[in-house]
């Protein structure tokens, strides 16, 4: 097990900048979630760690050790595929055994049935073992890819989106049982998502990858309430949060919100908080882009003091709730999303009224698009620091 | 009703290719009946004669045959063995590697086979004169590389192509050498292609007739030339040219006979492309 730095780290594949100087410090034994939209550079990075690709610059650390010249055999990393990459001419077994059979990592065969066993057991493909991956499902395929590294106590794991081709079952049951193997082995492991439930559920850890930089690092939460910026702030969290595009004004002792919903400027006011008040304050702030989540703006079907007058855009059941989108006909914040329990009985273009829950809003800039303050700040600043102590 | 469409149609499918069958076997039919004729019945187009062994007991007890056949085995064979040792690791690097001019390489070696052989044989005549490569084994096998080596790097290429990057970086990862993946993961998985492809660059090296003619003459004498010495200056011992004919044919159909599932296939999965 080991600690895995990587310092500015750069990687150009032609004219495009895969990666734009990376560096991330893993921890021992930390459970480090890679998270970004596709084509962000994430397995790249895997691939940079892992010893398959080069780094043009910056230096890639195991345990303060520089290993950029050290060839992929010699890391010692088990590497988790995102095509499975099984080797087709062997039965799952083999392919299993095939890193304990390496000269390398010479280990007895009995020991290697055991192992197998163990891990198989676990990704519930015992019956598999003896068959060819031409023979599997995608599903099964991956399992067989998680097995294969598993099977190894390798300084990091590298996985690169082990879960994406599990149906949605075998997928939940599955994080919560690598979670917990994860804590058992005490290995470091080095995880790549784009899924947001994942990278929350999973991560000790998670850094937000865009354009082959990184944009934060923190835990799920930290991350999920206060987003650096809006970029951020919009990948984590689905349905994707409300960006109102506002002006402020008034003084020190009230200040009020508006902005368009349909045509209409309406005014909205902020309840007190005095680090939000101070920063208001202290920046001067004009115009700002407020950041809602979906669970904070309630509704109603009849006028209600303090709702707004919107229509309905659409409405879909995700399972144990539903999201109503609303059509507030702004440019700049068009549909707002908001969270309802299920089974309502919602017509679309029907008038809905809106109520925005001021007090858990997120501020960023309007032109910066970064984050400034949000309400209860300091809250969620101590739960951070506790998070990272734990 | 249906069934009873279907039945005829099988009996009209089957008189077909049978028809064909004897259409394409006929010729190696006859060259069979004419070896074991003697030299007088040899143009009788009945099936009627007397068969006899004299033919086979003239080529084969009392010539060089054997040796012609030991030539037409080193240096087909040889042409192979020299095809893959260089050819798997140049359709590595053409499936692999990207350096600047890759596809035209490609089609270089492919054009190879463009031109015909009596083009370029010619000044290859001087050039091997010149070199000391005339009537060589070395020589036949160097030139032989001209028909077996595109045949084979093309079909490799494509099976290399066809084996996705991430098996070797996995293979990496798992602990092995470059070398150690090369042999365990990719040669298993390129063999049928490899095996197809070096069979019919040894049948098109084993009859190839051009080359030899030309560059060799005494010390090496492949089958494919020597069978003209039966054709003598005033008489023509068909029998004995019969019995050459369909010995040096031997090994060529032997081969295709044992592998001939694998060799469609091996020659065309690597083509298709999902």
């Amino acid at each position: 097990m080991a600690r895995i730095q990587l310092e500015n780290v750069k990687k150009a594949f032609g004219k495009v900048q895969a990666l734009d100087g990376i560096t991330i410090d893993v921890k021992d034994k930390e459970f480090f979630v890679l998270f970004g939209p596709a084509g962000a550079g994430k397995t790249t990075i895997l691939n940079c760690i892992a010893g398959i690709m080069m780094p043009e610059e910056g230096l890639v650390k195991f345990d303060g050790e520089i290993m950029n010249l050290t060839d992929s055999a010699h890391r010692n990393v088990a590497m988790v595929f995102e095509n499975y990459a099984l080797y087709p001419q062997m039965t799952v077994y083999d392919n299993m055994a095939s890193a304990l059979r390496s000269k390398l990592y010479k280990t007895d065969e009995a020991e290697i049935r055991e192992r197998i066993q163990w891990a198989a057991k676990i990704m519930k493909m015992e019956k598999l073992l003896e068959r060819l991956p031409s023979q599997l499902s995608n599903g099964q395929k991956q399992r067989v890819a998680m097995g294969r590294a598993l099977v190894r106590n390798p300084s990091v794991f590298l996985m690169d989106e082990p879960l994406a081709h599990l149906d949605a079952k075998l997928r939940n049951s599955m994080r919560t049982e690598l979670k917990e193997m994860q804590a058992n082995l005490g290995s470091t492991c080095i995880y790549v998502t784009h899924d947001f439930m994942e990278a929350m559920a999973l991560g000790d850890r998670i850094a937000i990858i865009k354009e082959g930089r990184i944009v934060q690092i923190g835990t799920g939460d930290e991350i999920y309430y206060m987003p650096c910026n809006e970029f951020t702030a919009q990948l984590m969290g689905d349905p994707e949060i409300n960006l109102i595009d506002a002006e402020i004004s008034g003084t020190e002792e009230a200040y009020t919100a508006k902005f368009s919903l349909n045509g209409e400027m309406v005014a909205c006011s902020l309840p007190q908080d005095s680090g939000v008040y101070a920063k208001i304050k202290e920046l001067g702030l004009k115009r700002v882009d407020i950041g809602i989540r979906p669970q904070h703006i309630k509704y109603s079907f009849e006028p209600q003091d303090g709702y707004f007058k919107t229509t309905v855009y659409s409405y879909e059941s995700i399972g144990n709730k539903s999201v109503i989108v609303t059509d507030c006909g702004d440019k700049n914040h068009s549909q707002l999303r908001m969270i309802a329990p299920n089974g309502l009985r919602v017509a679309i273009d029907n008038d809905i009224y809106i109520h925005l829950e001021m007090d858990h809003a997120i501020f960023f800039g309007s032109e910066t698009k970064d984050y400034i303050v949000r309400y209860d700040e300091a809250n969620y600043i101590a739960l951070a620091a506790a998070q990272e102590d734990e | 009703m249906k069934n009873k469409k279907q039945r005829s149609l099988n009996v009209l499918m089957n008189i077909l290719l049978i028809l064909y069958a004897v259409f394409a076997l006929f010729p190696l039919i006859w060259m069979l009946l004419i070896s074991f004729k003697s030299d007088t019945e040899v143009f009788t187009t009945t099936f009627l004669f007397h068969p006899t062994l004299a033919n086979y007991q003239e080529v084969l007890l009392r010539s060089d045959y054997v040796r012609y056949i030991r030539d037409s085995v080193i240096v087909a064979g040889g042409a192979v063995l020299v095809s893959i040792i260089v050819g798997v690791p140049a359709a590595y690097a053409l499936a692999r590697y990207n350096f600047p001019r890759k596809e035209e390489l490609a089609f270089q070696i492919l054009s190879y086979k463009f031109a015909p052989e009596i083009l370029v044989v010619l000044p290859l005549f001087m050039i091997y004169q010149k070199l000391g490569l005339y009537d060589s084994y070395f020589g036949l096998i160097w030139v032989y590389q001209l028909i077996s080596l595109p045949l084979l790097i093309w079909v490799v290429r494509g099976y290399f192509e066809d084996i996705s990057v991430e098996i070797e970086y996995a293979a990496q990862v798992d602990g092995y050498s470059w070398y150690q993946i090369f042999f365990k993961m990719l040669v298993p998985l390129i063999k049928p292609g490899l095996v197809s492809s070096a069979l019919l660059a040894f049948i098109f090296a084993w009859n190839c007739f051009t080359f030899p003619l030309i560059l060799s003459s005494n010390k090496v004498y492949p089958v494919t030339v020597a069978i003209m010495k039966y054709l003598g200056t005033d008489s023509a011992h068909y029998g004995q040219l019969a019995v050459a004919s369909t010995v040096s044919a031997l090994p060529a159909m032997i081969f295709a006979l044992c592998i001939q599932k694998h060799l469609v296939r091996g020659l065309s999965f690597g083509a298709v492309k999902g």
